[in-house]
């Protein structure tokens, strides 16, 4: 202890105290967590005052008059004296507790929570024996609420402590619960006095975490005792990569809870990491390897499976050359099963021919910052959203799609951090945002643009980053005022004077940060949408420090990792070009065999290939694509004209059914390995129960038939490939299962293991960030079907489903939404005498589909909206074939519709 | 707590703020519209209904009423609550008669509401001028009373020697008064205003507590009613200091005419530019609005009158932040009880150290004291702080009006004082401490020797259950124990345990959140130990206590 430090006194031993910090996380800080117990305090959360529990006696000096304060929310000073235990502080406490018993029911043995309630723990401490009062008034006749698919609730078990609402309204920003009446009459509503299941809870299930007792729980019980273990895992729903722990009793899992430290949610979840798991031992599960005979499907053994396919690709390959052959790797398998699909397709069949579902989500994201920047991936981390000023979210819908960060996002909002979305929908974001540029969808880069000539006009540029960071600039800069804004705003459809704004709100806010999704790469611009942003970041200085920069809401789990494993046509592992014949031979070095050297298939181009007869055979992980790729029918057919589909599935999906062999993978929570997040952050995903019966983990299939197809390699282990990552990927050089540790690491790892928060702080990989100018141009779906399908058609995700809904529509989340639904303006409703409820005839050039209507002002006249989780109702099936003209992700986000009355 | 709400919700102004739009609602419409308001304020439904069920005037049951007879502390000591409520339902029919606490009549001790307007219980409805009280001033320099500010050209003269000055100098007359907030805590004026004043801040308020709750207090009320430019003006003085441009005089709907005379008066002054934009010319805007209470008698705490504002859950609330940091809508704010901002006025004009020369060392200046009509002489009286308890109550108040054994001064957690304790005490802040009790807002509520002390101790344990908030344990819970506890022993159904209730008391005290749990031991405190006679037959003899085994 140095004599600059300041001290304060806790039962006599000093301690030192840090500025504006209260006596409770003086003493948490210190790690004398169980000095001062506490019933309505969460960490997380504003200190609150209720309970009184935490009271500590107080003198501000060695001798002076001592006080009673609640350690919660009295700020530490220097030379306090604190006492934590003294007889009257004793004395209240338990006298608190007895107070709260005369309102609790005194059934311990048979509560849900018996031995994990804070209130059994904290009575327990205090000592407490009798109930004093006589014949107390009480609320132990409440009834129990049943009626959720997941959340519970007994309020004869609630003691006030109100840390639900304040989840619900610190973490969750929902509001949907509150106490209400006043004094002793008080108790938790949800909305209006509502049943659970008839709120508008998003179950996400925070209230139940943060409830000291059994008042809010669900139905696994996640609060009880009765696991065995609890495992820690990383959440496969979402690319923010949320800590789960998962509770495994008998080798089933019982419930998921998730861990407190965890940097990436502390604690928290959406209800599909917390709730959404009942998916993986779903009778439905393949528990066998399936052989299509005579167009039957048939179980047979593994072994079996594998000689056929073995025989049959060999066939193949030897008859039509390994370009006969690809593969299409799975974004929610690991990053080592990854590594070791784009193995087996480069080096085990000696093609280029792979790829995954990024293609039809952030391919143009990784290409776009690729160009912008070198690298293609999020700049920052999520944690800088405390720092920063402003937030700019284009064409992403978080707090749907991206929960956790969604509702981080919508907390800074609401703490008055400026924010601007760009979105046709007026997303919940949108809702409370500062700035709501409601484009036509499809003119991202005319409303772009505009922001840039605003940007340029109020000589908001930061010029000093540009002229020492940057290139190309100056010619950006000439292009950029030439154009038209209120031309670009016409045809987007909006307000000049809000995009101006807008514009002059992010060129002037110190630290600006930018996060979009896939209504912005899936588009015939979307690359080219993506070096727009990367532009308006490097414009205004936004890259390279902290609470800035360009931060891709990455879709799939795993999708960043995929793409960093080398599954894309025109990179291998560690996204060396393949164009380049130093790096064909650095792959050769460590895979020990000649590398492909011709173009290998984007996924469309595959499909294209099938269509014509030159792809003979595909290999898809974990990847719904007729389900999920656009225009359906084309996919179809393109599957069907193969002469060996081998689908790796858990699930008997829609493309399984199109299968020659289905081989029967595994869940997240059977298998080990690394997902790497949204922002960069590697994480340990650890088995909690073992593979299904019949099944095999993904990795370990691959390495089978990499063997079979007569490469040698090690069977499965995670630690094992992880180390094989190291040693090919240079931005994994220092990772090592074990230094991962509990909370991952953001790379690039380099060799001591350090990781990387905040990328291109100095340069962009050594180089220049290089400025793109383009033009905005309308789709050719636009273009050509527009005349005829008058109304556009935009896509998105809804919170309860994810994708193609594999997973989440067999667990209870079907009860909350069990369909897509079509949002319809009121004019447009009007105009077609459609009314909410009613089943619609959607219809584009490629297909059609019923769905029911809903009238809704989140769109504006002239847009749709629904959902493609469904298969009953296959939306894909008028998704269009236009894709970004430079990664070919596919336009889901404009396709020409009509609609009438089915 | 929640800042999100108060964020949220400060997004729209005061002008548009959600606690008017939800009682308008919750009147006219019974919550009808909660859709369209939280859509309009991107709050939950939840947050609405957790505000409206909070406030006794919104709830269906209440707003069926015809009329509300108070049942205020003077009113249950000295009037003839049952007597009022039968001839009121003779006339208005049975059932249709609620209750309110209090109606500020305390003078007479009978009184009820009645088509938004308060009358004496002993005129009936159709009565014109409701019964008058006496206003005194025991002072040679009157502070409060004086009535040389009553037009608007004194209002306006006012500000103009104001806005000669600079803020620095006119803080400086204020420090200098030493005037100490007269809500009750007693926090010197000069020092809370200078501590917003040092905050930088593009938006602050200022809010004025006139939500004078203590049943036996009605002196704000006559300052809203009788001295309102005084008022105003000290909200004006104290916005220009800051730097705020909005204010609020937060006034409990039990006090009608409180709210017609504010509004009038504001009014007129925005009618003659003496509020608004740029007024007389000083580049100063300020702007003022009433907002009306909804019956809770905890928003009277100056962290839930805030909550009350922005339409949260009026709970008090932790410190710091001080609303001076982080007030209305998490901005700075000074928020000062009615009597603090009547005392400005005067004071600039009097000098900062004339009016600390008045009164004594710690309490400086003068202090309205209410009168209720268990004396001979009640009404509002304006005293020197200092003045011996004994010549405020005999001399002035010329005695009481029945045999009394007690006097209830500084609302329900004030202290609790005998007859024979009077001549000790001096009224001002630092005596009434030193000898167990507290001065609060210097209402004097006199307690017959014919009402039963355990009667007196359940009705203060009940006022205490219906109006916490219910946020902190020791008060939710103890209040609604003790209140069990009492009435068990008052109606001879069970003796009092007098460790447990000595337990509960200190837990009260000690333990609570907010000084309506840990004041209201103090009157009880002062009962025990100074009617320990009268009380002693409803407790137990022996120390064995009956318990429930867990």
């Amino acid at each position: 202890m140095n004599s600059s430090e300041k001290i304060a006194w806790i039962d006599g031993q000093p301690l030192t105290i840090s500025t504006g910090e209260t006596i409770l996380e003086f003493t948490r800080r210190h790690q004398l967590n169980n000095r001062i117990p506490t019933l309505c305090d969460d960490p997380r959360l504003t200190p609150f005052g209720a309970c009184r529990v935490c009271s500590v006696d107080v003198a501000l000096t060695a001798d002076g008059a001592v006080r009673t304060v609640a350690s919660c929310h009295t700020q530490i000073a220097e030379g306090m004296q604190i006492y934590t235990n003294s007889e009257r502080i004793t004395k209240l406490r338990k006298n608190i507790i007895e107070l709260v018993l005369t309102d609790h029911p005194l059934d311990c043995l048979t509560c849900e929570v018996n031995g994990n309630c804070e209130l059994q723990d904290v009575a327990a401490s205090v000592g407490i024996r009798d109930v004093r009062y006589y014949q107390p008034v009480n609320h132990l006749n409440k009834e129990k609420d049943t009626s959720h698919p997941y959340m519970r609730m007994d309020l004869s078990k609630c003691i006030n402590c109100s840390r639900c609402v304040r989840a619900c309204d610190e973490i969750q920003g929902e509001f949907v619960l509150s106490m209400a009446g006043r004094g002793f009459e008080s108790s938790i509503i949800k909305d209006d006095d509502l049943l659970f299941g008839d709120s508008s809870c998003v179950s996400c299930g925070a209230c139940a975490a943060t409830c000291p007792t059994a008042a809010i729980s669900d139905v696994f019980q996640s609060k009880s005792n009765v696991a065995d273990e609890t495992v820690r895992t990383i959440c496969s729903y979402c690319g923010v990569g949320c800590n789960l722990e998962v509770a495994v009793k008998d080798n089933k899992v019982v419930s998921i809870s998730a861990p407190m430290d965890a940097e990436v949610n502390q604690g928290h979840t959406c209800l599909k990491g917390r709730y959404s798991f009942r998916f993986y031992n779903h009778p439905d599960r393949l528990q066998s390897p399936l052989l299509k005979k005579d167009g039957v499907f048939e179980e047979v053994s593994w072994d079996e499976a594998y000689s056929f396919i073995e025989h049959r690709l060999k066939a193949i390959i030897e008859a039509n050359g390994p370009d006969a052959f690809a593969g299409i790797s799975s974004a929610r398998c690991t990053n080592e099963e990854n590594y070791l699909m784009q193995k087996f397709v480069r080096a085990a069949c000696g093609t280029n021919n792979i790829d995954c579902c990024a293609r039809v989500c952030h391919s143009p994201t990784a290409f776009g910052m690729q160009q912008s920047f070198g690298t293609g991936a999020a700049t920052n981390s999520i944690a800088e959203l405390d720092e920063t000023d402003l937030m700019m979210v284009t064409g992403a819908n978080p707090t749907s799609a991206h929960p956790v960060t969604g509702a981080k996002i919508k907390q800074q909002a609401i703490a008055g951090k400026t924010l601007i979305v760009i979105d046709p929908v007026v997303t919940e974001l949108a809702r409370i945002s500062d700035f709501h540029i409601q484009l036509k969808p499809g003119t991202n880069v005319a409303v772009l643009n505009t922001l840039l000539h605003y940007i340029v006009k109020h000589d908001l540029v930061d010029h000093a980053f540009i002229s020492e960071r940057c290139e190309d600039h100056e010619e950006f800069i000439r292009n950029i005022e030439k154009l038209d804004p209120l031309e670009m705003c016409e045809i987007a459809g909006v307000e000049p004077t809000l995009l101006e704004a807008a514009a002059i709100a992010y060129g002037s806010a110190a630290k600006a940060m930018s996060f979009h999704g896939l209504g912005v790469t899936e588009h015939s611009q979307g690359s080219k949408t993506v070096m727009l942003i990367a532009n308006i970041a490097m414009l205004t200085g936004n890259i390279g420090r902290t609470g800035v920069g360009v931060n891709p809401l990455r879709g799939q789990n795993n999708v960043q990792g995929a793409a960093d494993m080398g599954c894309q046509p025109h990179q291998g592992a560690g996204y060396l070009p393949l164009s380049e014949p130093e790096n064909l031979q650095y792959y050769e070095d460590k895979y020990g065999v000649q590398s492909p050297v011709t173009p290998g298939l984007k996924i469309p181009q595959m499909f294209d290939a099938a269509l014509s007869g030159d792809l003979k055979a595909l290999w898809i992980l974990g990847e719904d694509v007729a389900q999920t790729d656009p225009n359906t029918n084309h996919v179809i057919a393109a599957l069907s004209n193969l002469d060996l589909l081998v689908v790796q599935e858990i699930f008997f999906s829609e493309t399984a059914k199109l299968a020659d062999v289905v081989l029967p993978g595994t869940s997240f929570l059977e298998k080990s390995g690394t997902f790497t997040n949204g922002e960069r952050r590697v994480q340990r995903v650890q088995a909690a129960v073992p593979p299904l019966k019949g099944t095999k983990v993904d990795g370990q299939i691959i390495v089978d038939m990499m063997n079979r197809m007569g490469y040698q390699q090690a069977d499965y282990d995670a630690a094992t490939v992880l180390g094989e990552i190291a040693d090919v990927v240079p931005f994994f050089s220092g990772a090592t299962w074990e230094n991962l540790s509990d909370n991952g690491k953001q790379w690039p790892i380099i060799a001591d293991g350090v990781d990387t928060k905040i990328l291109h702080q100095e340069s962009f990989k050594g180089k220049k960030g290089k400025f793109h100018y383009f033009d905005w141009k309308e789709t050719a779906e636009l273009q050509d079907n527009s005349e005829e399908f008058p109304l556009i058609l935009t896509t998105s995700r809804v919170l309860a489903h994810y994708n193609a809904a594999t997973m989440t529509r067999r667990t209870a989340n079907e009860l909350i939404v069990d369909e897509d639904i079509l949002l319809i303006n009121e004019r447009d409703a009007r105009a077609k005498g459609i009314n909410s409820g009613d089943k619609t005839h959607l219809y584009s050039k490629r297909g059609e589909v019923n769905l029911t209507a809903e009238i809704s002002d989140k769109v504006k006249p002239g847009i749709v909206f629904t959902t493609f989780h469904f298969p009953e109702q296959m939306v894909n099936n008028v998704t269009s074939a236009v894709v970004d003209e430079e990664t070919m992700c596919p336009e889901y986000k404009v396709i020409a519709v009509d609609i009438k009355l089915a | 707590m929640s800042k999100n709400i108060s964020k949220l919700t400060g997004r729209k102004g005061l002008r548009d703020n959600l606690f008017d739009r939800l009682k308008t609602d919750a009147v006219q419409n019974g919550g009808a519209g909660d859709a369209e308001i939280s859509d309009h304020y991107f709050v939950g439904k939840s947050t609405l209904l957790g505000s409206r069920s909070f406030y006794d005037f919104l709830d269906r049951a209440h707003l069926n009423k015809k009329a509300w007879i108070c049942n205020g502390t003077s009113c249950l000591c000295s009037g003839d609550i049952a007597g009022t409520k039968s001839k009121l339902e003779k006339k208005l029919g049975e059932g249709n008669v609620g209750t309110m606490t209090c109606l500020g009549h305390c003078y007479e001790a009978n009184s009820f509401h009645y088509q938004g307007r308060n009358y004496s219980g002993t005129q009936m409805i159709g009565a014109e001028s409701p019964r008058t009280y006496e206003v005194r001033c025991a002072s040679d320099t009157c502070i409060l009373t004086d009535s040389n500010f009553s037009d608007l050209v004194d209002f306006q003269s006012a500000l103009e020697n104001l806005f000669k000055c600079d803020r620095l100098t006119v803080l400086s007359v204020i420090k200098d008064s030493a005037l100490r907030g007269r809500g009750g805590a007693g926090f010197p004026a000069g020092l809370k205003w200078e501590s917003c004043m040092q905050v930088e801040a593009n938006t602050k308020y200022v809010v004025c507590n006139a939500d004078e709750g203590d049943p036996g207090a009605f002196s704000d009320r006559y300052l809203l009613e009788q001295q309102s430019l005084r008022v105003i003006f000290g909200m004006v003085v104290a916005g220009w200091i800051a730097g705020a441009n909005e204010g609020v005089v937060y006034i409990r709907a039990e006090y009608p005419e409180s709210v017609s005379t504010i509004n009038h008066f504001i009014q007129a002054l925005q009618s003659e530019g003496l509020l608004g934009d740029d007024i007389l010319g000083s580049n100063f805007n300020f702007d003022l609005m009433v907002i009306e209470g909804a019956g809770a008698y905890i928003c009277g705490e100056e962290t839930a009158l805030i909550a009350s504002i922005e339409g949260r859950r009026p709970e008090v609330d932790v410190r710091p932040p001080f609303p001076t940091i982080e007030g209305l809508y998490k901005q700075p704010t000074i928020l000062n009880n009615v009597e603090t901002f009547a005392a400005i006025q005067r004071i600039l004009d009097l000098g900062g150290e004339a009016f600390s020369a008045i009164g004594t060392d710690g309490s400086s200046g003068t202090k309205l004291v209410s009168l209720d009509a268990g004396f001979n002489r009640p009404g509002i009286i304006e005293i020197e702080m200092g003045m011996p308890l004994s010549e405020l109550i005999f001399d002035f108040a010329e005695g009481f009006r029945q045999a009394t054994k007690a006097i209830h001064i500084g609302g329900p957690l004030g202290g609790l004082v005998p007859i024979e304790k009077i001549s000790e005490l001096t009224v001002d802040y630092e005596t009434f401490s030193q000898k167990g009790f507290l001065l609060g807002h210097a209402s004097l509520v006199c307690i017959p020797k014919s009402f039963p002390m355990i009667r007196y101790l359940e009705h203060l344990f009940e006022f205490t259950k219906d109006e916490s908030c219910g946020k902190c344990f020791p008060c939710r819970l103890g209040s609604t124990r003790g209140f069990e506890m009492l009435q068990l022993a008052a109606t001879g159904e069970r003796l009092l345990d007098k460790e447990l209730l000595s337990d509960l008391l200190e837990t009260m005290e000690i333990g609570s959140l907010c000084a309506l749990g840990g004041g209201l031991p103090l009157p009880i405190k002062n009962a025990l130990q100074y009617f320990e006679e009268e009380l002693s037959e409803y407790f137990e003899t022996d120390d064995l206590i009956k318990v429930k085994q867990l």
